[in-house]
């Protein structure tokens, strides 16, 4: 019972959607990494043993399918939920990706996905 | 052949038997002189005889009246003889006189007045002389001398008249000969000129009827072109799309093109020869007035009337029709118009297809904006409900008011949005007052996920507030427009810079009147646009933008602006030093607004 707790690495330019989402993630029991565009991101990814990647689609710069597919050359291993306020997102991106959901549909369904993204590290 | 060899060919044909006449008639000439000469010898002849023989009279008449007085000595019977004296020497000069003697008549003449001076002197007044004293004159000798003397004068007139007869006989002769030959001569030279005439004239009829021959087949070739022509000119009008009506120039109609048939509900045979303005009658789309009849106008102005838009034609059976026209006049060869040529062309599906296009891009346009906007609001619900989240599962109380707080500050922006969102399709019968540093700020603020998206830094210089009459959603539309084309063209790292320079009422450098307004000035530093490119900007689905552009924003914004009574120009730079593009939009403050729009 005494687990390590999951490391999870958050990506937004929103940076009180950020803050928020943090708060959320470690009220769960998460540790929680934070990167407000996707260079940043990959610097963290790079150092950290990262085991989930939050990560949001509309950013300056790189967008989340870039980084998403630059996350994948580097560790291909660790999952990848990739957060849209779009409905609709390029099948090229969500190919690239382990699980994505739209922003707004509430908290419980991004723990929720979250949880199952972990789950074959857990067992 | 031309004209002129044609004119000398028959001016030879008409000369040539006049000069073989004129040769005729000269050698006839000749002929018949010299034959008249030979009649003439021949009368002198003949006077030489009758002469010689009123001599040889006297001569009979003066010896039996010598013979009568010396038989009888009564001196009646010697009066025939002094009446033939008396006249005998006039005779005898009248007889040398006689024209055209020759040296042997001449000697026989001198012979014969030398004999009868003789005989006279010698013999008969002799005689009388005997006889009138009284004595015998029947002495032997003396009468056989008289008698001598007399044969002599007999044989000399003889041979006068032999030596005449003869001339005369030779003379006769030479006349016969002479119109022998004249006729021989008059039937070779007949013969021949008309056989000169002939061959002449059939060397000449030739060559004339050679180039005939060949100006009938030119001609037929000719006709042959012309009916190919023609046929290829009808076929070309039955065959195009445009309605085609040609006129005479006093403006009644000749022909029409089964489209121009259908487009005015007139067939040919009923429109053949009617005024045009009867068959072709319209008015403008905007205000309902006549419009000039486009055969007028091609004659007032004597030269192409363009494309005229905004007509509509009233068709024959009451029906109307939006067209596009255009006039041209015919001109022949000295300039003079001989008929005219009206092209119409119908352009209602034109204009339902560019009102579809239109509207095609104001949605493309309100798509776009719906995707920002559903970007916009998504991201501060996301935060708000984790906050309702996080405060439902058990917040301390301070934390709760900072959650709140947060939450409250989320659902601002919201409002934000959504008021900004409010403007945007707020469609207005009639022009509004539109601040202009206004609605630029609120199309900024819609924006500015996406140019932070794009990695563009935007500059503003908007000084002071600017009211324009305008429609604003049409506004909006064109000013996103613009604004986006910017923040692509510039990229990531580029830079926008929105204006606003206002415009006074007055008078420019040049003396161009100026009206009151603003230049909404949009600018970026991005690669700039090609030359080649450039005047294709306007046009509708151009596009640099692959897949992502619709290719009418440009299009539709110059249409709107137009339709404002603004301006819209743009100028570009591809150089490396201060590459960029510029798009300057005029408004006035109170613009004539151009319903029609193009």
């Amino acid at each position: 019972m005494e687990q390590e707790p999951h490391l999870v690495l958050c990506v937004d330019d929103e940076l009180v959607g950020l803050q928020v989402r943090k708060l959320l993630l470690e009220r769960a029991g998460y540790r929680v990494l934070t990167a407000t565009d996707g260079a940043a991101g990959l610097d963290i990814l790079a150092r950290e043993q990262i085991e989930a990647v939050i990560l949001d689609y509309s950013m300056p710069g790189m967008h989340g399918g870039e980084v998403a597919a630059k996350m994948r050359q580097v560790k291909p291993a660790v999952p990848i939920l990739l957060l849209s306020a779009y409905v609709g997102l390029p099948p090229e991106v969500t190919c690239l990706v382990d699980l994505y959901m739209t922003k707004g549909e509430g908290a419980p369904v991004l723990l929720t996905k979250l949880s199952t993204l972990l789950q074959p590290v857990s067992t | 052949m031309n004209l002129s060899q044609f004119k000398s060919i028959l001016r030879q044909a008409f000369l040539l038997p006049v000069v073989a006449l004129l040769v005729t008639a000269a050698a006839l000439y000749v002929q018949i002189r010299g034959a008249n000469a030979t009649v003439d010898l021949i009368q002198e002849s003949d006077a030489r005889i009758s002469q010689a023989t009123l001599v040889a009279k006297l001569m009979a008449d003066e010896e039996s009246g010598l013979r009568g007085y010396e038989t009888t000595t009564d001196t009646r019977f010697l009066q025939p003889f002094v009446d033939a004296e008396s006249h005998m020497p006039t005779e005898l000069s009248r007889l040398e006189n006689v024209a055209g003697a020759d040296a042997e008549q001449k000697h026989y003449v001198a012979n014969l007045e030398n004999e009868y001076q003789t005989w006279r002197d010698a013999f008969a007044l002799q005689i009388i002389a005997t006889v009138k004293a009284g004595g015998l004159a029947n002495d032997l000798d003396l009468n056989l001398t008289g008698k001598a003397e007399m044969d002599r004068i007999r044989q000399d007139l003889d041979n006068i008249i032999h030596n005449a007869e003869a001339h005369r006989t030779v003379r006769i002769a030479r006349w016969h000969r002479q119109v022998h030959s004249m006729l021989v001569a008059l039937l070779v030279l007949a013969l021949g000129m008309g056989v000169l005439i002939g061959l002449f004239t059939r060397s000449r009829l030739h060559a004339v009827s050679v180039a005939y021959s060949s100006s009938l087949d030119v001609l037929g070739r000719r006709a042959e072109e012309l009916f190919q022509s023609e046929q290829q000119l009808r076929t070309t009008l039955a065959s195009i799309a445009d309605g085609v009506i040609s006129c005479n120039a006093e403006g009644r109609v000749q022909m029409m093109n089964p489209v121009a048939q259908e487009l005015t509900g007139w067939s040919q045979t009923e429109a053949h020869g009617r005024p045009l303005e009867e068959v072709f009658q319209s008015v403008s789309e905007d205000t309902r007035n006549p419009l000039e009849n486009p055969v007028a106008k091609v004659k007032r102005l004597n030269s192409v009337v363009g494309v005229t838009n905004h007509t509509v034609l009233l068709r024959k059976d009451g029906t109307e029709l939006v067209i596009a026209d255009s006039a041209a006049p015919i001109l022949d060869q000295t300039g003079n118009t001989i008929g005219i040529v009206l092209v119409l062309r119908d352009i209602t599906m034109e204009r339902k297809t560019q009102e579809a296009l239109i509207a095609h891009e104001k949605l493309a346009v309100a798509g776009r904006l719906a995707a920002t906007i559903a970007h916009e609001i998504h991201n501060p619900l996301d935060s708000v409900s984790n906050l309702l989240y996080l405060m439902r599962n058990g917040a301390s109380e301070e934390e709760s008011k900072q959650f709140m707080a947060m939450a409250e500050q989320e659902l601002a922006r919201v409002t934000q949005i959504s008021r900004a969102m409010l403007g945007l399709y707020r469609e207005s019968k009639a022009p509004v007052a539109v601040d202009l540093r206004e609605m630029l700020q609120e199309i900024l603020l819609l924006m500015e996920r996406r140019l932070t998206d794009l990695g563009v830094t935007v500059s503003t210089d908007l000084p002071t507030a600017i009211s324009v009459a305008a429609f604003p959603a049409e506004l909006r539309q064109v000013f996103t427009n613009l604004i986006t084309n910017a923040a692509e063209a510039a990229g990531s790292a580029g830079v926008v810079q929105v204006s606003i320079e206002p415009q006074a009422q007055g008078v420019d450098a040049v003396g161009q009147k100026l009206v009151s307004g603003a230049t909404v000035v949009i600018a970026d530093n991005g690669a700039g646009i090609p030359d080649e490119v450039q005047p294709h900007l306007f046009q509708p689905f151009f596009t640099t933008k692959g897949e992502q552009g619709t290719g009418l924003g440009l299009w539709v914004s110059r249409g709107i602006v137009n339709k404002h009574g603004g301006t819209i120009k743009l100028q570009s730079n591809t150089s490396a030093t201060g590459h960029g593009t510029v798009v300057s939009v005029f408004l006035a403050t109170n613009p004539t607004i151009n319903t029609g729009g193009d």
